[in-house]
């Protein structure tokens, strides 16, 4: 899967992008961006400062051997994900089979992993475009004012009337299923709330003194925003991203499981859920299995999310 | 007065009383063994910088400490009950019954969403076992008392409908309602202007000494001691350092901190050219433990024993305490305290060859803010914020304007800055103008580190190279006295003078030729504030700066300022030389400002007659058709109502608006 090998080039390059402000968030998920945040020493502080957290670390202590197992898949003593066996069909949990077998002799925990690796891929993918459009337009929204402020937002509140599900099931029903149509049609029903979030911390950026001063010695809007606004709202924006990454990947599931998301026999952790769904009598942990890991991911990123909360507002503890 | 001395029983007894904040990071142990007692009808005030335990042992004494703080030791009576041994229910019985409570902030002590009626009459009811209709007569009594004018309907009032000057109106009647025994108030007038803050005061004064009520007060604030308390303790590092009759504690103080405290406050009358004592160094960390006498850093009579033992508190006279081996503190030290150096002023200094030509002029500034009309033929509301002002200041001279919360001074230096557009009206400025904020916690991006703040402006106006901006940001540093190991340093890491340290050195990073600073000073503890005053006032001496100096600490400001601006609802009603202002002050305003500021004196305090001013600012949105003073002004005539006094020039260098003055 190449596609998620990707991942960690593209939370590192988020880290180079001209948001100058890497924080430790989506670093920290993937090891292969760290060395990138600890160029610069505030994000550093701040990675340190998460792995110093508690309730983050447990999160990494999950998420990390997690994803190091899918990305070590192919060297694994696994049969193929994609591999029948007729002659281990339904077979229990076992030493060869850990997560057991499904009703064509496939291996659950090798399905699972790669299914891990879709649902990452769409949880940061998710977060990421969100997060992008997310701050350029909720910063112009919030800095700027006005007609723009007054455009964005009707749209905005347009998109917030819809709950999240429903709004990817339409949308996923128009452009199709598959990977790529289910990771847009997630963030679009996600980055209405990272505008919202971005435009009310930019507000409240907006009159403090530092801005006036920086206003006061002809400092352009680009430079006010790139070194004043956007840095200080990065960080209460990463705890949102990382709850939108679990939400997405919860929501790609669902999708997955209504027959809307990725399609047999590629394996996503939804589809699954379905296919064991029939057989959950005889065979319970083809469905059971993955939804425990999937009730991991989605816990660990909420706890890294707290984790990234307590590091940035230590009152919020307790 | 009378009352106190006829009755002389003891109501709060507060026996060795210890509190400690249990934090994620330590133990902060912020009260360490506090005793005292207080008579009823006494008035004692608490005194100490930020941080000293004075909230903290108040709020201990009634158990009202916020989430990880909790009272370890010592004990509380009150009226012979031990508080200590209290269940809550039982306590909050006593709380707003036999103890009331006033805080700080007016704007969140009540709840918003509440009327007044709702929040002031169920009390009364349940601790005075009243009828309903009983219970609301006797609130609207009480608001009458307390000076709310037209109390029966205000009563029904919502919060967010009154000005912070009437909520904590509200809030004392609220605190006397239920005739309790004693009242603790934690800096009960600091949120507000001075003005009102002397009418609080005088109302505390008279409705304490009617009823008898005790009150424990808490401020930083000496004047307002000088005025108000019979009795004063100084609080230092979670112990009282000094306690006794405020007649005596200040004429005679004998511990080293209430000695240099005293020093440190610029006088608002007689002459004042000296600099201010500054106190060295910070208070102690709490969170570690204390070995010998705490003050023992910053104290320049310290000596072996202090090291080592922990001074006790020891008679010095008639009820008079203080926490010191040295019988007289400061004027038994043997080494003789540093003399206090007179500024020179002769120096040569290379910019007094330059011609003192006016730097900054404003010529009939105004500014109005219009809102939006609900309707299109309806006339917007419209804030008159500034109206019509002109000033100037001469090179390397200090403008200070001082009014009032709402009067335009702040809007005045954003224009100045060019953060806000005038409406109509011109600013010359020679050279550039930069600007020293009021909080210093917001005035600096926490993600940046000092280095990067100081050369800030320097980057933005592409200013030199790497290196020359470099050498620029550790000369600048220096300049305002800091070590240039705090370039490293973020924000966070600095305290409030230090922070405010920086920010001087940020304005001064482009050669300004006049600085605005708006409010440098009121954020911070008086010994930290006698710091920047020195530092802002050495500045002006050695680069020649202008700055216009903006705040409502009038004796800051006379401290500071050659010329004075007092302005009034966007007007300037009075000019002229700060010396000769402050001493016969023409405009009625001018007079009633200078008579509402305590003097650090609590024998001409009595014998002073203080002219309170009655009422409270007009709204900007609707300013009279006549003199803007007038609904205020003791010596208000039908001419004053009808026709606007201009700004006339009378004598040489003075300038006032007013139909009466000279």
């Amino acid at each position: 899967m190449t596609d998620a090998m990707s991942l960690g080039r593209s939370t590192s390059g988020e880290a180079d992008a001209p948001l100058p402000r890497p924080t430790g968030g989506p670093a920290i998920a993937q090891r292969s961006a760290a060395p990138a945040a600890a160029r610069s020493v505030p994000a550093f502080r701040g990675l340190r400062a998460v792995l110093a957290n508690r309730k983050a670390r447990i999160a990494l202590m999950i998420l990390v051997p997690i994803r190091v197992l899918t990305a070590l898949l192919p060297w694994l003593p696994l049969q193929a994900p994609l591999q029948t066996n007729l002659r281990a069909m339904m077979k229990p949990p076992s030493f060869t089979f850990p997560f057991g077998t499904d009703r064509m002799g496939r291996d659950v925990l090798s399905r699972t992993l790669e299914g891990v690796k879709v649902s990452l891929f769409v949880g940061f993918s998710v977060a990421f475009i969100s997060l992008v459009f997310g701050i350029v337009l909720g910063t112009v929204s919030g800095f700027f004012g006005k007609v723009v402020d007054r455009a964005i937002m009707t749209v905005v509140d347009i998109f917030l009337a819809f709950p999240s599900l429903l709004l990817a099931i339409g949308l996923v029903s128009i452009v199709g299923t598959g990977l790529v149509p289910v990771i847009m049609a997630i963030a679009l029903a996600d980055i209405p709330r990272f505008i919202r979030l971005q435009r009310s911390l930019v507000l409240g950026l907006r009159s403090r003194a530092y801005i006036d001063a920086a206003r006061t010695v002809r400092a352009s809007q680009w430079w006010l925003l790139s070194r004043h606004v956007v840095p200080n709202t990065i960080a209460s924006l990463l705890v949102a991203a990382s709850i939108a990454a679990a939400n997405a990947i919860l929501v790609e599931a669902s999708l997955s499981f209504l027959g809307l998301g990725i399609m047999p026999p590629e394996p996503s952790l939804g589809n699954l859920i379905r296919d064991g769904q029939t057989y959950l009598e005889q065979a319970w942990w083809i469905s059971t299995l993955p939804g425990v890991v999937i009730l991991a991911i989605a816990i660990s990123l909420h706890f890294l999310s707290d984790g990234i909360r307590e590091v940035l507002d230590p009152r919020s503890r307790k | 007065m009378t009352y106190a001395k006829s009755i002389t029983d003891t109501i709060l007894d507060v026996r060795d009383l210890h509190t400690h904040f249990f934090t994620d990071t330590g133990i902060v142990k912020a009260v360490n063994g506090v005793s005292f007692e207080l008579r009823r009808g006494e008035r004692m005030a608490i005194v100490g910088e930020s941080g000293s335990g004075k909230s903290a042992m108040a709020m201990s004494l009634i158990r009202l400490l916020a989430h990880p703080g909790r009272v370890v030791e010592g004990e509380v009576w009150l009226e012979g009950q031990n508080l200590g041994s209290m269940t809550e229910k039982d306590l909050n019985g006593i709380r707003g019954s036999a103890v009331g409570t006033i805080f700080q902030d007016p704007m969140s002590s009540l709840d918003p969403v509440m009327r007044v009626s709702d929040q002031m009459i169920p009390p009364i009811a349940r601790h005075l076992r009243l009828k309903p209709k009983e219970a609301r007569e006797m609130a609207v009594g009480w608001l009458d008392k307390v000076g709310i004018p037209d109390a029966a309907r205000r009563i029904d009032a919502y919060p967010f409908e009154m000005s912070g000057g009437m909520r904590q109106r509200v809030m004392i009647a609220m605190a006397l309602s239920c005739n309790p025994r004693l009242i603790i108030a934690d800096e009960p007038t600091t949120a507000l202007d001075v003005t009102i803050q002397a009418q609080i005061v005088e109302l505390l004064r008279r409705l304490t000494s009617e009823t008898g009520t005790a009150m424990l007060f808490i401020t930083h604030d000496l004047g307002l001691v000088s005025r108000f308390a019979r009795t004063v303790a100084v609080m230092y590092a979670g112990r009282i350092v000094e306690i006794g009759p405020t007649a005596s504690v200040f004429r005679k103080p004998r511990h080293p901190y209430t000695q240099s405290l005293l020093r440190t406050i610029p006088r608002i009358s007689g002459e004042s050219r000296e600099r201010l004592l500054q106190i060295p160094g910070f208070p102690p960390d709490m969170k570690r433990p204390v070995v010998g006498c705490a003050f023992k850093d910053r104290c320049p009579a310290a000596h072996a024993r202090c090291l080592e033992e922990t001074p006790e508190a020891q008679r010095r006279g008639p009820d008079h305490a203080a926490a010191c081996f040295l019988p007289n503190g400061l004027d038994d030290a043997p080494v003789a305290v540093a003399a206090v150096a007179h500024r020179t002023a002769d120096e040569e200094r290379p910019w007094r060859s330059l011609p003192r030509q006016d730097v900054l002029e404003i010529n009939n500034l105004t500014r109005h803010f219009v809102g939006q009309s609900l309707l299109p033929w309806v006339k917007p509301p419209t804030v008159r914020a500034v109206n019509g002002v002109s000033l100037r200041v001469r090179r390397g001279e200090t403008l200070g304007i001082v009014g009032e919360s709402g009067c335009g001074k702040s809007t005045i230096a954003r224009m100045l800055l060019g953060l806000d557009e005038p409406t109509s009206g011109e600013i010359f400025i020679q050279g550039t103008g930069q600007m020293v904020f009021q909080d210093p916690s917001s005035s600096f991006n926490p993600k940046m580190k000092v280095a990067d703040i100081i050369e800030e402006p320097l980057v933005v106006q592409k200013r030199g190279t790497r290196e020359e901006r470099a050498g620029k940001v550790r000369s600048l540093i220096l300049q305002v006295g800091l070590d240039p190991s705090y370039l490293d340093r973020f924000p966070n890491q600095l305290s409030g003078g230090q922070r405010q340290r920086v920010a001087v050195a940020r304005a001064l990073a482009l050669n300004p030729s006049v600085v605005v600073a708006d409010e440098p000073t009121s954020a911070l503890d008086v010994s930290v504030r006698a710091q920047i005053v020195n530092l802002l006032c050495d500045l002006k001496e050695e680069l020649g700066v202008s700055f216009v100096f903006i705040s409502h600490d009038l004796s800051t400001v006379r401290y500071v300022s050659d010329w004075i601006a007092v302005m009034y609802l966007g007007e300037v009603v009075e000019y002229g030389p700060a010396e000769q202002v402050f001493q016969t002050p023409a405009h009625p305003y001018t007079r009633a400002l200078l008579d509402a500021v305590p003097v650090l004196d609590p024998e001409a305090e009595a014998e002073r007659e203080i002219r309170v001013i009655s009422g409270e600012l007009p709204s900007p949105m609707n300013i009279p058709p006549g003199c803007a003073f007038a609904s205020r002004c003791p010596k208000v005539t039908p001419l004053c109502r009808d026709e606007k006094p201009a700004l006339v020039q009378r004598r040489p260098q003075r300038q006032e608006a007013c139909h009466h003055a000279g």
